[in-house]
């Protein structure tokens, strides 16, 4: 079983914008969960809250039995805590290859000297570069790749990392549909492998579809939580999304 | 270029430089050539953080300032032999400068620029203000560890004292190229936050490259001063030396071991030549100015992707090279 993430009345403001509001969630271990909500209702800036990009102004962030709301992100990643980003964010000037090896795991000093292209983790990045479909562009510049390689790319190099729980910011976002059927197959896969997701996505079909749990995020702080169809008919929910 | 023609080169080169010293016509042209490895040295060891995490330091001359002041006072006023107190100092600026690197890399881009001329600045004035020690401004006289020695024998031994400082930061910078810590460095460069979530521990990646560069930098500092026996606060902690290595390295090329090098050979020679020609003044810190501009405008790559994109166009692709040699190769055959 893998560990579990809980956030206890996380909150970060922004100046005057309370952008995440005493966020308490819990994300369900080994499920694939969604976390759904308007737009600038706080999604992403709660994702930079649990894995350290940004401090939190109160609340905590929990993983298995340990607090890591303090913790760099680096560490945090080190926890098995793996994400990508809104905006897909990869390695321009290095190669797709170089792009996988750059995940570190172990930070001995002979480890750190030994030759980044060591031969297991060539073949470990190999697999995951299959696994997402790209490994013939293998020594193409990151920046050479389309928006949807690029996508997975970044998706690859995550799991180079080896984590247990990992976060997407709108795998969706701005990628053709045949590309999101692929993406869906493969968090399927992988989260019967026993991985667990949170997943922030606009696209309803593929939230629905997908995720084992929902939560729904109004202005920084859940308003509901539990399966689609539960979700789906909540009327603080529709509230939130139609207004009415 | 292939292999075989890339190490032909890199032989030619290291034996023309090995065999400088010996067909120098004078005691001048030796000493440019001294100065000219010394700012190899300078500019290889600033590649170390610069090149490979994009940290843009004008002030490495604050490493340099005091590994020379360092060496200079452990053997003036503590009389310590020249190797340990050269040694000693460099350690501990490399030391000093990683303290001061977990506050400076915290600041990114232009900010770490000015933090780092600010640095020099500080450096230079506590070495000016604190006279009874150093000297103040009117400099620290340095005894030759070598007094057998006439001055041109004594250029000969430092140009091959600083060329083994340059192979040695040369070597440095190959070993980390090609490793993890190079690797989660070159990341660094091109997006930190991306690299910290992937789980490099950027801060201390940085703050090791900061203090192995300044290393470097503090021993060629105190090879300068056992070397040019006077020590003057104005230079040794200059805004120049600074920019000089910034501009080395961009000119030759940051992302290439040799680049640096590259550039100290032209930079080098040019700035000594001018001196010469023009005499002291705050033109040369303005030349340097205008120039880095200038590098960074056109050619923000340096002048080894350059050359190598020029050579690509002239030459016709390997395939059709390698068919032309075996259809010759057949005929001679048959001839
Ligand atoms: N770095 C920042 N500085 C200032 N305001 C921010 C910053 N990041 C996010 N915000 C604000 O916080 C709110 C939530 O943004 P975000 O977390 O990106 O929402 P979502 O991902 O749900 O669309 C928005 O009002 C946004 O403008
Ligand atoms: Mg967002």
């Amino acid at each position: 079983m893998t560990s579990s993430l809980r956030t206890e009345g996380l909150t970060k403001s922004f100046g005057g914008v309370t952008a995440v509001d005493g966020a308490s969630i819990e994300v369900l271990p080994g499920k694939i969960n969604g976390l759904i909500g308007p737009n600038g209702s706080g999604k992403t800036t709660f994702f930079n809250l649990v894995t350290g990009m940004i401090r939190a102004d109160s609340g905590r962030v929990l993983y298995g039995d340990r607090e890591i709301t303090r913790y760099s992100p680096h560490r945090i990643a080190h926890a098995g805590l793996g994400r990508t980003f809104q905006l897909c964010r990869i390695f321009p000037r290095m190669t797709v290859m170089e792009n996988m090896l750059v995940a570190v795991r172990r930070t001995r000093l002979r480890e750190l000297l030994a030759g980044s292209h060591d031969k297991a983790e060539v073949e470990r990045a190999r697999h995951w570069l299959r696994r997402v479909g790209i490994d013939h562009l293998e020594s193409a510049e990151g920046r050479n790749l389309s928006y949807g390689q690029q996508k997975l790319l970044e998706l690859a190099a995550v799991f180079m990392g080896d984590p247990e729980l990992v976060l997407l910011d709108e795998p969706a976002g701005g990628v053709n549909p045949a590309l999101i059927e692929r993406i869906v197959t493969l968090v399927r896969t992988l989260n019967e492998e026993g991985r667990t997701f949170l997943v922030v996505e606009h696209n309803m079909d593929m939230v629905m579809g997908m995720c084992d749990h929902v939560i729904v995020f109004d202005r920084g702080a859940p308003i509901a939580a539990g399966t689609p169809e539960v979700v789906r008919n909540d009327p603080r929910v529709l509230e939130a999304y139609l207004g009415v | 270029m292939r292999s075989g023609s890339r190490y032909g080169l890199l032989a030619l080169g290291a034996a023309l430089v090995i065999a400088y010293p010996w067909l120098a016509p004078n005691t001048y042209l030796l000493y440019a050539g001294v100065l000219t490895v010394m700012y190899a040295v300078l500019a290889t060891s600033w590649n170390l953080l610069g090149g490979f995490t994009g940290y843009v330091s004008l002030g490495h001359s604050a490493f340099f300032g005091l590994g020379a002041y360092g060496t200079g006072l452990l053997v003036t006023k503590a009389d310590w032999p020249w190797i340990p107190a050269l040694l000693v100092s460099a350690l501990v600026v490399a030391v000093f400068a990683g303290l001061v690197g977990v506050a400076a890399v915290r600041v990114r881009g232009a900010s770490f620029v000015i933090v780092s001329i600010a640095l020099v600045s500080m450096m230079n004035l506590l070495v000016q203000g604190w006279r009874s020690l150093t000297g103040g401004s009117t400099g620290l006289r340095v005894p030759t560890p070598f007094r057998e020695l006439n001055r041109g024998e004594s250029h000969l031994v430092f140009f091959y004292l600083f060329l083994v400082l340059l192979v040695l930061a040369l070597l440095t910078w190959w070993v980390i190229s090609r490793s993890r810590f190079g690797s989660g460095l070159k990341a660094i460069r091109e997006d930190e936050d991306k690299a910290e979530s992937l789980g490099v521990p950027t801060t201390a990646f940085k703050v090791v490259a900061y203090g192995l560069s300044a290393l470097f930098v503090a021993l060629a500092g105190g090879l300068y001063a056992l070397w040019f026996r006077s020590l003057d606060p104005i230079f040794v902690f200059s805004i120049l030396v600074g920019s000089y290595m910034v501009l080395m390295s961009l000119l030759g090329g940051v992302r290439h071991l040799f680049g640096p090098l590259l550039g100290a050979l032209i930079v080098a020679p040019a700035g000594e030549y001018f001196l010469v020609a023009l005499g002291e003044s705050q033109i040369h810190l303005t030349a340097t100015g205008v120039l880095l501009v200038l590098v960074v405008m056109f050619m923000p790559e340096g002048i080894i992707p350059a050359v190598a994109k020029l050579v690509r166009r002239f030459r016709p692709p390997e395939a059709s090279i390698r068919e032309e040699t075996a259809e010759q190769r057949s005929k001679e055959a048959v001839a």
